[in-house]
């Protein structure tokens, strides 16, 4: 057992005070881990669009003070009581929705949607009790997806934590637990392209080239780029990315322009920007009699996907994804190993590199377009 | 060979003069068979809303004169040069979609939309000539999807062509040269429910109860029929239905009845009617996690499926099947062979009788239960839609006829 066990640990955390300030570093109190909770050491932590989006809080009901941040690595301070699976000292994955492995979809060999601790982007509290974990001078902050980990330490639910190979270095497969496996996952586990086949992907930020390497990793013989941005066609290659295709530079629609470099259609597509005419052009890009176009980008609430049936009717198939179809605790810990024997590759997914006092500078330069992850050093 | 090889056939056809008049048994001359293709006596057809949809023509050129039917059983008369695969004799279904083996489609193991031969209802030549087969005093009459069983004989692309077991009753084995393989297949091919699971089937006609046969055959626990007309599941019980919902009974979205009937949504569902509505509801009915929703139905020109992506995103799948996914050619025979060996039913789907000459018989039964009332006819298959409203069926509507000659 540690030493800090069973007791409130003070530490420094980036707090959001409001929607779209910059964070500041506090000195927060954190809780020790209650039932089926346990507490983690985040080392390092990278930032995110979805915690960006829910940061700037547009639109939406908005939850302040949060601490934001989901995607991580740490090692395991303290258990809560009933936790057998984890204790002190072991290397994990927190991760943003997590597996009970009770529940109907925990027990479908197809979901992992788990009944239980499925992303909930409303809650800012702990399911044991409705309450925080973290606090400043008794004022609660709210935790962000079950992970909050834009803190030295954090709590979450046992169900949320992934335990890895403990000699993987934690600065690379932190990117694991959130962007890099949702779009690995879409290809590998959803859209799994057959060796030789061709792949279309939209959207060539983080998420999109993970895809890509998804594809590489499949052995796919083309692997088609889409995006607006011409200025992401050269680091693209490095993920497998064979031709690109910019739409603006065509009258017609790019799922025609893709169908005619493709004799018909690609065999899988992979949509990873989340604009929904975008979703429309990747399923209607892809062969009919064989094609499958796989979501992945998250639309806007009032967003409609819209085709002419017929394009189901000659035997195209739409599906769509979460989280690459990844069970947190059952598959995470593999798509680890895939790195450490190397066939994934990782580390050229990350651009640039902060300590925690300099979180602000990885918002900057998501908000500037530039990079595609930052990885966030807790310790100096 | 036959005494007919090489020469003109004359014999009777049920000839469509102009659209929507009853057809007029004639005496047609039937060419023989050219390149790669053979020439057919058909012993059984039977009638299938696609005839009907292209016999009224109501919304599309059609080309007339016209011998239509494509659900149909005979032997093999003579061959064609070139033709191996087939010799007279041959016991087989002549199918409205092709397989020529060749092409990337037929090569795929998931496509069965083959690049020369797949259904084409514009066209009513031979592929190989553009020229038709029949003719009535030197006027030629045109062909409909490559088949035309309303003849007594017809010339068809060898690749149109299942060859299957000569121990199988022609008069029941011809529904399976469409419909019902349909059906059938969007379960089997598609939808694939496991074991126990749940499905949803939408629209309770013969695709509709060929996709429920599916599902029994495939041992899923609940099979729920979902039609506007209640006359209609007494009769799907026989397919294995479990459960009826009518969504007139509802005020709340079909898809929310299901979803609150199966705790979240049905494993898989299989939509039968070609209505777009119906189509999103079938989609939006299954589990999220892992449900599958296929469409079947074929819709009207200006439909659109729409639906929130959140929905694809919560790892529900859409597909689409053309004719079960099956591949006349490769995969037919084994289906004639699941009826031999007594896992599928076929009798059941047959519920009317008819002599050859008595064929315009067989359009009213299934238009009596249309009656006059409907005359927008906007889907081929089954429930009928006018103006976007649904409409009720009459309870004593016909699934299915087979006409013998």
């Amino acid at each position: 057992m540690s030493a800090t066990a069973g007791q409130v640990i003070r530490c420094k955390a980036a707090v959001a005070w409001e929607a779209g300030k910059p964070l500041v570093i506090e000195e927060v109190e954190v809780e020790p881990p209650q039932k089926m909770e346990v507490r983690l050491k985040i080392l390092f932590t990278s930032l995110c669009h979805t915690d960006v989006c829910f940061w700037e809080a547009k639109g939406q009901t908005a939850l302040f003070p949060r601490i934001y941040g989901h995607e991580a690595g740490g090692i395991v301070e303290s258990v809560g009581e009933g936790v057998t699976d984890l204790q002190p000292g072991d290397h994990v994955l927190p991760v943003f929705t997590g597996e009970c492995k009770e529940c109907h979809h925990c027990k479908s060999s197809e979901s992992n949607m788990c009944s239980l601790l499925r992303i909930n982007t409303d809650r800012g509290v702990m399911i044991s009790d409705g309450k925080t974990r973290f606090s400043k001078n008794g004022q609660p902050i709210y935790h962000f997806l079950g992970t909050s980990t834009f803190s030295e330490y954090t709590v979450t639910h046992v169900g949320c934590v992934a335990k890895i190979n403990p000699a993987a270095p934690l600065d690379k497969v932190c990117l694991l637990s959130c962007g890099i496996a949702t779009g690995l996952g879409a290809t590998l586990n959803v859209a799994k392209p057959t060796k030789g086949s061709t792949v279309a992907i939209f959207g060539l930020g983080a998420v999109g080239l993970a895809a890509a390497e998804g594809a590489r990793i499949s052995g796919a013989s083309r692997i088609i780029g889409v995006d607006l941005n011409a200025n992401r066609f050269n680091e693209a290659k490095k993920f497998g990315v064979t031709e690109f295709v910019n739409p603006k530079d065509y009258d017609k629609p790019v799922q025609q322009v893709i169908a005619e470099m493709t004799d018909g259609g690609v065999d899988r597509s992979l949509e990873c920007t989340g604009n929904v005419n975008l979703m429309i052009s990747a399923f209607e890009c892809v062969h009919d009699g064989w094609g499958v176009a796989v979501l992945v980008g998250v639309p806007n609430k009032d967003d409609a996907f819209k085709t002419h049936p017929i394009n189901l009717l000659n035997e195209r198939t739409l599906k769509g994804t979460f989280f690459g179809n990844y069970k947190p605790r059952s598959d995470i810990p593999s798509v680890v190993e895939k790195y450490m024997n190397k066939e994934l590759e990782l580390d050229k997914f990350i651009t640039h590199q902060v300590s925690f006092s300099e979180i602000n500078k990885a918002f900057d330069l998501m908000l500037g377009g530039q990079g595609l992850r930052c990885i966030i050093h807790m310790e100096n | 060979m036959s005494s007919t090889v090489g020469q003109v056939i004359k014999c009777k056809a049920a000839v469509a003069w102009e659209a929507g008049k009853p057809l007029v048994m004639e005496e047609v001359e039937v060419a023989p068979p050219q390149k790669m293709e053979v020439r057919l006596k058909i012993l059984f057809t039977s009638l299938c809303h696609t005839d009907l949809y292209f016999w009224e023509a109501k919304a599309q050129d059609s080309v007339f004169p016209r011998i239509l039917g494509h659900e149909a059983a005979g032997i093999v008369e003579s061959v064609g040069e070139g033709v191996t695969e087939l010799a007279p004799g041959d016991h087989v279904l002549p199918v409205f979609t092709g397989e020529c083996k060749e092409c990337a489609h037929c090569k795929s193991e998931e496509s069965n939309m083959c690049s020369l031969l797949r259904i084409n209802t514009d066209r009513g030549v031979m592929i190989n000539d553009g020229q038709t087969r029949f003719s009535i005093n030197g006027k030629p009459i045109y062909h409909f999807v490559g088949t035309s069983t309303f003849s007594e004989y017809t010339v068809v692309h060898v690749g149109c062509v299942a060859k299957i077991n000569p121990l199988a009753p022609l008069d029941k084995v011809c529904v399976l040269s469409c419909g019902i393989s349909t059906g059938l297949g969007a379960t089997l091919n598609v939808a694939k429910p496991k074991k126990g699971s749940s499905v949803a089937i939408f629209g309770l006609g013969a695709v509709g109860l060929g996709a429920a046969e599916g599902a029994r055959l495939a041992g899923a626990s609940r099979i729920i029929g979902v039609d506007l007309n209640s006359g209609r599941f007494e009769e799907a019980k026989k397919f294995g239905v479990t459960e009826f919902v009518n969504p007139k009974d509802h005020k709340k979205p079909v898809q929310e009845v299901i979803a609150e009937m199966t705790d979240g949504g049905v494993d898989r569902s299989v939509e039968c009617t070609g209505n777009v509505n119906a189509m999103i509801s079938a989609f939006e009915c299954v589990h999220d996690g892992w449900g599958v929703a296929v469409l079947v139905g074929v819709p009207h020109k200006d439909a659109e499926f729409k639906t929130h992506p959140m929905n694809l995103l919560n790892e529900r799948t859409l597909k689409g099947t053309f004719f079960g996914n099956y591949k006349p050619r490769s995969d037919l025979p084994s289906v004639v062979e699941l009826y031999m060996n007594k896992e599928l039913e076929l009798e059941k789907f047959i519920t009317h009788e008819v002599p050859f000459n008595e064929i315009n018989k067989a359009f009213e039964l299934m238009l009596k239960g249309e009656g006059l009332r409907y005359p927008a006819f906007k889907s081929c298959s089954g429930i009928i839609e006018k103006d976007g409203e649904r409409l009720e069926l009459e309870k004593k509507r016909m699934k299915f006829r087979a006409i013998a000659f």
